[in-house]
């Protein structure tokens, strides 16, 4: 303090120091820059390359092994019979086929986090609340979807005519089982984002997906399968909608005035953005059988600095993203 | 039924036209979750484990377990409804997880250097993608490479694979030829037992019978397992040094 000719010597700390203690400022730093760019080089609007691998697993009916970055998942389906005999209440016939999917649950997704993908996912613990959620979300996104219909489910059976039926009657076609698809997400690293890893993983694992031949056997009176490969059949799947996640960094806080705080959406946020973002923005968006693109499902939550301009502008880059995995999905 | 085809009972060829003392495909890989401590993943066949090793961490329950001169050894196995035929959903309380799981534990804590990191806990968490033979073997060697990637030290690597005998098929004792490597389909007709050895030698550290057989063809069945054992060290070995090189190599340049 007496001579101020010495200049004191700086705290130089090093980057991944600076990025533990304060992350929030240290995220901040980057994107105030006249280019922003993110902690981890991308840019703004930039989502990390996806890859995917189906068909591994092969036990199962169908299984998809996706990763995006660092995110990597690992999804299997398996298909079981129900029979129409053993259903107590079966759904009544003034119900559209779509809906009879939904009411009989025949699409069950389980999502698997606690498999030590990350540390704030510990194994042998029960399924936590987000690993709940991604189970509920993703098991209405595929009913809001509408993506398999009900007739690729369906076993049925053309009962010969008996004498008692008029001579002018077709044969009776009754439903005698249904395919109930169980689809098991493990998670095996996770470097945030996991919804849109989950639904990838989930939309590819149902394309790969084969069921066997199967009919009614009236002499055994059970289904009977076909063991041969090449009489299997592949799902078909309507459309495939893609989702894209997003994340709001803002600098508001309780102390400053609201319309002083800066904010940024991020898109495809990984673990270090989501521990700092408080806004999180989800759009699925598919497209139509005559090449419109139409937006399926918008969730938003944990904050307000997302209008309609930066909401119209989360739709387009979501648009995009549904382009680059429409490339990705069909194996290129 | 694996050997009632003519291809066994005249050219030795089993159903996938394998000789008696092949090994299956063994494909591993080590560091593949970034997050963990330690990671890998290894195929047999279409038998497939992941495993990662978080550790060693100090123990959750604090101070209560009063002085482990040791760390603990914990394990975890999740099997994937759609790791087999049918799609069971196994509970935690299951017995045969569980026996696999002390198995796998009593074995890496012999092994292990544990007395270097006392009052801490090492968990092993195991993830099966699909079933066909040799579960216990596979595991045993999935959890030898993701210890190692942790940075664990150990005395040798555990290995461990299957052996059977087709005693029930032969017509007297000199045709019963032990089998190496058993697939699903052959572990649920043949006797078999899993043997785990400490390394390349005869150091036998893990051995699961649990059919019944008779005695004068179990020395043989061990011969095979033993020698099976020897080949699945070379192989482990090569992943992990290609691993280190790869390494090494990256922090060079």
């Amino acid at each position: 303090m007496a001579n101020g000719t010495a200049k004191p010597t700086g705290l130089a700390f090093s980057r991944e120091t600076f990025a533990k203690l304060t992350p929030g400022p240290f995220l901040q730093a980057h994107l105030q820059q006249a280019e922003p760019v993110r902690a981890n080089g991308r840019s703004l609007d930039a989502f990390r390359t996806p890859t995917i691998n189906t068909g591994s697993l092969s036990h199962s009916n169908g299984s998809a092994v996706v990763r995006i970055g660092d995110t990597a998942i690992v999804c299997g389906v398996r298909a079981e019979i129900l029979l129409a005999s053993d259903i107590p209440n079966p759904p009544s016939d003034d119900l559209s086929k779509d809906e009879i999917v939904e009411q009989m649950g025949l699409l069950v997704p389980n999502v698997e986090l606690s498999t030590g993908c990350s540390p704030n996912h510990l194994p042998g613990n029960p399924p936590s609340t987000l690993a709940q959620a991604l189970s509920y979300r993703i098991l209405s996104l595929l009913h809001t979807a509408n993506l398999i219909g009900l007739q690729d489910l369906r076993i049925q059976y053309a009962e010969p005519p008996t004498d008692d039926d008029l001579p002018d009657e077709g044969p009776k076609v009754v439903t005698k089982a249904y395919w109930t698809l169980y689809l098991d997400v493990l998670c095996i690293a996770l470097d945030g984002n996991p919804f849109d890893a989950l639904w990838a993983g989930v939309l590819s694992a149902l394309q790969n997906t084969l069921l066997p031949k199967a009919w009614w056997d009236p002499d055994r009176e059970m289904i009977v399968c076909s063991p041969l490969a090449s009489e299997a059949t592949r799902l078909q799947l309507r459309h495939l909608p893609v989702a894209s996640t997003f994340a709001v960094f803002s600098t508001a806080s309780l102390l400053k005035a609201r319309s002083e705080a800066k904010s940024w959406v991020l898109a495809d946020p990984d673990d270090f953005e989501e521990a700092v973002c408080v806004e999180t923005v989800s759009v699925v968006v598919t497209s139509e059988d005559d090449g419109r693109e139409s937006v399926l499902k918008l969730e938003k939550c944990g904050g307000g600095h997302v209008g309609k301009i930066e909401m119209g502008q989360c739709v387009r880059l979501a648009h995009q993203r549904w382009r680059d995995w429409q490339v990705v999905m069909s194996g290129g | 039924m694996p050997l009632d085809t003519s291809s066994y009972a005249l050219a030795h060829l089993r159903l996938d036209g394998r000789r008696w003392n092949e090994l299956r495909r063994l494909h591993a890989q080590t560091s593949t979750q970034a997050a963990a401590d330690g990671s890998s993943y290894l195929e047999m066949g279409n038998t497939k484990v992941i495993c990662t090793v978080a550790g060693p961490a100090e123990s959750r329950k604090g101070g209560g377990g009063g002085g482990n001169a040791e760390a603990k050894i914990e394990v975890e196995i999740g099997i994937a409804g759609f790791s087999g035929v049918e799609r069971k959903r196994r509970g935690k309380g299951d017995k045969r997880t569980s026996e696999m799981r002390h198995t796998i534990a009593s074995a890496f804590s012999a092994n292990l250097f544990a007395h270097l990191y006392p009052h801490s806990t090492i968990t092993v968490n195991l993830h099966v993608l699909s079933q066909d033979g040799s579960l216990l073997a596979a595991c045993l060697n999935a959890t030898t490479l993701a210890l190692i990637d942790a940075g664990i030290p150990m005395s040798d690597y555990i290995v461990a694979c299957t052996a059977g005998s087709t005693a029930s098929y032969a017509s007297n004792d000199e045709d019963a030829d032990p089998l190496l490597d058993l697939n699903g389909l052959e572990e649920q007709e043949l006797p078999f037992l899993t043997v785990g050895t400490l390394g390349a030698g005869e150091k036998v550290s893990v051995l699961i019978m649990e059919t019944r057989m008779q005695m004068t063809r179990l020395e043989a069945m061990l011969a095979a397992g033993v020698d099976g054992c020897r080949q699945i060290r070379s192989i482990l070995d090569g992943v992990v040094r290609a691993h280190g090189k790869a390494v090494l190599d990256s922090a060079i340049s």
